[in-house]
């Protein structure tokens, strides 16, 4: 459905995609995930048109996005990060505003628009005036918008930024339906355990590479490896505070399993890859070696923690 | 499968939103007032000082009113047209509009209609007020239509400027004055090229006869150089004003000034066709400058 094949983008000088590759198979809700700044964005803008790639191909169901922008621009519906609506226009007129400008007649828009305002939960809100919507609703109404002409791809820009809970409820719901629907979407955000609830797989990127990407349940598996120990720990061989900190942090080091040390106020955070024994032996060590621990604790399997691995690892 | 001509999306939603807008109806109502309030001078004035009414006095009305609303126009097209592009920016509506297959270029047209839509308005409801230099003091129909024409000819003309300036500046008001700017520029440009042309002109006449001393003078050849001021676009407006009011016409000034062939003849004669046809030219192009300039705004806005 999408194929992305050495995206690259230079705005200046600055390399915001750096030969990006990356497949979404139809029917697929494909989360993409990275920190500020990792080219999300970017990458969501050239393949639905409105920014030129500097290099690579786009292919969206087989028609390459940056030789027929036009004809993309029918197979793809868009919402973006920030963006706002008119003043003096109701919620159906908003809709039919869209549809006109896809070239679609009247009636046609209408009907889709109920079933779309509907599926958005938003059918009681025809003759409202967009801009006294709620920041949620309009978020929902962007969405039906963006589905206005059935596109193959759905393309979401951090749909749930600026949303309180029960909004962003409302529009993971909105979200699966979608899904359940059979159509592909492609979601950003910089939360993943948000998009690992309702994403069938996902992309990790940072600094304009994808770091990883594959289906939730074989990165999930990835992640009962790959999870940080929390740690409270004291070596009272040494006067000097920071003195002891350094033979912790060299003994750490030492261990295959360890990529990173954090320090924060007062824990620290280690990056470690290992089974549960490895954990134990690693405790076992440092007691041999007079570290004395108060606090040892190995997170739980979650992905937020590989998330910050890998885009820490990226920043090391 | 025969293809429906239908109306431009943009300048569809433009219709519903301003015909919601408070501010166009209060505007429209203003500038109405103001006319109505030099109407009523007018009127006032042509039954002072003599004993019977002079009703022929009234027909002065149409060239005063006419310039006022010409003016006005040069002043409310690029405020309603600065917006369009910009404001679509400022929203942050411009780049789901992108999203859609429409062109840029249908967007600032679409633009520009609902802008003369808004032109019609003003001038359409100052029909009423028009109507007493014509009721009252006969002047012909036809002048009224003409007049209609001529302010829609130059609204468009603005209008393109305005759409264009807006597609360029970030902010609204910084692309109303440019258009502002555009504008006097061109006049200023206009004006002294036509000058400095009609000088040298006259500066070599004046030599050619002192060299030839005797015999019969050289008399002064403007040829094209009046056509120079073509490219003022208020200038169709100036001659279809004279030719309303007077029996003059700009032909008949470039004739007093010297001679002309006749084909030149012909051709300073169609002075308000030839000139609006070029002026809707340039105005196309700003348009499609304009649509080139539709663009995805530079920078990400955060806010
Ligand atoms: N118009 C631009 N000009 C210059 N640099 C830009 C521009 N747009 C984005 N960038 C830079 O490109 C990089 C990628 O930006 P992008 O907006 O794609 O990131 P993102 O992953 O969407 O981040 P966020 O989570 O903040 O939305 C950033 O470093 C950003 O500063
Ligand atoms: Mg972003």
């Amino acid at each position: 459905m999408l194929e992305i094949k050495g995206l690259t983008k230079k705005y200046g000088k600055f390399l915001a995609l750096d030969n990006l590759n990356l497949h979404v198979d139809r029917g697929e809700i494909f989360g993409f995930v990275g920190p500020n700044g990792a080219g999300k964005t970017t990458t969501m803008r050239i393949i639905c048109g409105l920014l030129r790639a500097t290099g690579g191909t786009v292919l969206v169901d087989g028609v390459n996005a940056i030789a027929n922008p036009q004809e993309i621009k029918r197979k793809v519906g868009y919402v973006p990060d920030f963006f706002g609506v008119y003043d003096n226009l109701k919620v159906m007129e908003y809709m039919e505003f869209y549809g006109d400008m896809y070239g679609m007649d009247k009636e046609d828009v209408d009907e889709v628009a109920e079933g779309l305002l509907e599926l958005v939960n938003l059918a009681d809100k025809k003759e409202t005036f967009v801009d006294t919507l709620s920041r949620g609703m309009k978020q929902r109404l962007c969405v039906a918008r963006a589905l206005i002409h059935n596109p193959d791809l759905l393309i979401l820009d951090e749909p749930n930024s600026g949303l309180d809970p029960r909004a962003r409820f409302e529009m993971k719901e909105v979200l699966k339906n979608l899904g359940s629907m059979g159509k592909t979407i492609m979601i950003s955000s910089h939360i993943l355990p948000e998009l690992a609830e309702m994403c069938t797989s996902i992309g990790i990127m940072e600094r304009g590479r994808l770091m990883l990407s594959g289906r939730v349940e074989d990165i999930m598996h990835q992640t009962r490896i790959s999870r940080p120990i929390h740690m409270r720990a004291y070596a009272p061989d040494f006067a000097d505070a920071r003195e002891g900190r350094d033979y912790i942090v060299t003994l750490l080091m030492e261990q295959p399993e360890i990529s990173r040390v954090n320090f924060t106020e007062d824990e620290i955070l280690l990056s470690f890859t290992g089974e549960e024994e490895d954990a134990a032996r690693l405790l076992k060590y440092l007691i041999s070696k007079n570290v004395l621990v108060s606090n040892f604790y190995r997170e739980k399997e979650n992905l937020e923690s590989l998330f910050l691995e890998i885009t820490g690892r990226a920043k090391a | 499968m025969k293809k429906k001509r239908r109306m431009n999306p943009v300048l569809k939603k433009e219709l519903v939103v301003n015909s919601r807008s408070i501010k166009m109806s209060l505007a429209i109502m203003g500038v109405n007032a103001f006319l109505a309030l030099i109407a009523l001078v007018a009127i006032l004035e042509a039954g002072a000082g003599s004993s019977n009414y002079e009703y022929s006095a009234l027909v002065s009305l149409f060239p005063i009113i006419g310039c006022l609303e010409c003016g006005m126009l040069s002043l409310i097209v690029p405020v309603i047209t600065s917006g369009s592009i910009s404001g679509e920016r400022e929203k942050q509506t411009l780049d789901i509009m992108l999203t859609t297959p429409m062109s840029p270029f249908s967007i600032a047209a679409g633009k520009l209609w609902s802008a003369m839509v808004i032109v019609m308005m003003y001038m359409l409801t100052s029909i009423p007020i028009l109507s007493i230099a014509f009721v009252l003091g006969g002047m012909s129909w036809w002048a009224l239509l003409g007049l209609l024409g001529m302010l829609l000819y130059l609204g468009i003309y603005v209008g393109s400027i305005g759409i264009f300036c807006s597609s360029v500046v970030k902010r609204s008001i910084s692309a109303t004055v440019l258009t502002i700017i555009i504008g006097v520029a061109i006049l200023m440009l206009t004006s002294i090229l036509f000058a400095v042309g009609m000088g040298v002109l006259s500066y070599l006449t004046v030599v050619v006869n002192n060299q030839q001393a005797t015999g019969n003078p050289q008399v002064f050849h403007p040829g094209l150089v009046p056509a120079i001021m073509m490219f003022n676009p208020y200038s169709p407006f100036f001659d279809f004003m004279l030719r309303s009011m007077t029996n003059y016409s700009v032909c008949e000034m470039v004739k007093d000034a010297g001679n002309i062939s006749p084909l030149l003849e012909i051709f300073y004669n169609l002075w308000i066709p030839i000139s609006i046809g070029l002026n809707l030219f340039i105005a196309l192009g700003f348009l499609k400058l304009a649509g080139k300039n539709i663009t995805v705004s530079r920078k990400i806005k955060r806010k």
